[in-house]
């Protein structure tokens, strides 16, 4: 990359495995972006073990931190990514739960939201930024619609619910890109993608995502099916890799730990550089 | 690298910038090391900027952090990285986890920096509370596989000072019978026999031979000086030290001329970004603060071309 172009990345710690910060880290220091990390908790691990432990910042440190940086005037950056991902809930089979306390639902709605410029919710998270329920492709895009209407140009949906054309096998991830013409008008390219499903439970998918994306929008701005399919891509070959090893590790016919789950980052750096492209958008 | 290889460095986190944490971690995953970080202080950056703000770990917090991974038994390490540290019973917590970590594997290596202060001209000065030497010396050393202390702080830990390279030798083996079989001292106000533009370094490796005698090889390296202060340097010595002792086990030569390779490339392109950026002072002066581009292209880190040759200085068979 000839530019620098920095980023704030404020997200959680983990001292083992890839979720947070250190999901979002390595991947976009390797795609030559210069990455700032503010660590809002350090845990031992991600709390899908049998156990974690750690230290959570308070507001206070965290403006404290900020401060540090201001006061050397090097609050500069070209991006900031967050847990604005916005991590609250997911469903399965239709039944939705929230896994961070309810209190925040309105903060994401009336505050972070507004500032956005990409969001990249689940199926469950855009409902509930929305208050409206997603039954038909259809329906997304309008709850896409009314996503762009309250700030971010740029939506994505990570996951859904809804039935894919190819069928039980594949999850379906829908985006779309709000751009203005040089006439002044609006353009909105919107785009449907289908992922082979795997069978595990991966933690630190969304934080891989959401970096990821941030890279690769950067890298074609004005093409939200290039940036997904790279992004989607890549994030295949992590998966496919972690999921090879962990069964390696667990044996046949036994289900993987978390430990043994955790993404193969380190091992999928040349996936992460250059992904060779293994799904395509579909344009809407 | 084929193998899956473990580190846990325990050192400083600054949210801007290359120091500790941040110049050991990119590095080592780069060159393929699964890295385990806990970062003993959170700081907006590093202390040579005009301002720093932030906050530290105890040795509680430490504690609890390593209790979280012994509960989910995933605390199996093949080496230990630690660096700058200022609390004497956080080092003491440091020991205790290495020694636990031994005794889940043998074979694990403990790369320790004894940061304690550096020298300028022969005056040399402590930058921890000087409380920490005897940690070092009597708790830290004995357990450590690997060191890199400057001149200083070797002559700190021996008690006994450096005037020549045959002393900075028996220094070397001093720290040897402390411990650790790899002693590299990694700068020295002696003069380099290329001259006053080059920094000298040392290093010393004791292996045991097929036939059970003890093995020493001892390496110089001259460094050509760059004309600003870096900091993060040493951190990033350390961590590449790590990797190329790793796959160069038996070759103190090959590791210390990729690590210091490596180590100039990264300065001469920090020095040349630095010098180029506008309202920046450049030449002799502190350039504010100088944080190393740790983000250097990956061909660079992995597989440096032979600059900063080290040359054989002896080596000495000794039989049991």
């Amino acid at each position: 990359m000839e530019e620098e172009c920095r980023v704030l990345s404020i997200q959680s710690h983990v001292v083992r495995g890839y979720v947070g910060n250190r999901a979002a880290t390595f991947p976009l220091q390797v795609l030559g972006f210069e990455v700032d990390a503010v660590n809002s908790v350090q845990f031992s691990n991600h709390t899908g073990y049998s156990h974690w432990k750690g230290q959570v910042l308070n507001s206070g440190e965290l403006q404290e931190l900020y401060d540090g940086l201001k006061l050397n005037s090097v609050n500069q950056y070209d991006y900031v990514l967050t847990v604005c991902d916005p991590v609250m809930g997911d469903q399965r089979n239709g039944e939705g739960a929230m896994y961070v306390p309810d209190d925040l639902l309105p903060v994401y709605r009336e505050k972070v939201v507004p500032v956005a410029d990409i969001i990249t919710p689940n199926q469950f998270e855009a409902e509930l930024l929305t208050g409206r329920k997603i039954h038909s492709q259809e329906e997304a895009l309008e709850v896409m619609d009314m996503l762009h209407a309250m700030g971010p140009d740029t939506v994505v949906i990570t996951s859904s619910d809804l039935l894919s054309p190819r069928g039980n096998d594949y999850l379906m991830a829908l985006g779309s890109q709000r751009t203005r013409a040089p006439d002044g008008s609006v353009v909105t390219q919107r785009i449907r993608m289908e992922m082979h499903k795997v069978d595990a439970v991966f933690v630190g998918t969304g934080d891989l995502f959401a970096a990821m994306l941030l890279a690769w929008t950067h890298k074609h701005p004005n093409n939200l099916k290039v940036a997904c399919e790279k992004t989607v891509s890549a994030m295949h070959h992590v998966l496919q890799r972690t999921i090879k090893c962990a069964k390696a590790k667990s044996g046949e016919g036994v289900k993987p730990s978390p430990a043994q789950l955790e993404l193969r980052m380190v091992q999928s750096k040349r996936d992460i550089e250059s992904p060779e492209i293994v799904v395509q958008a579909t344009v809407l």
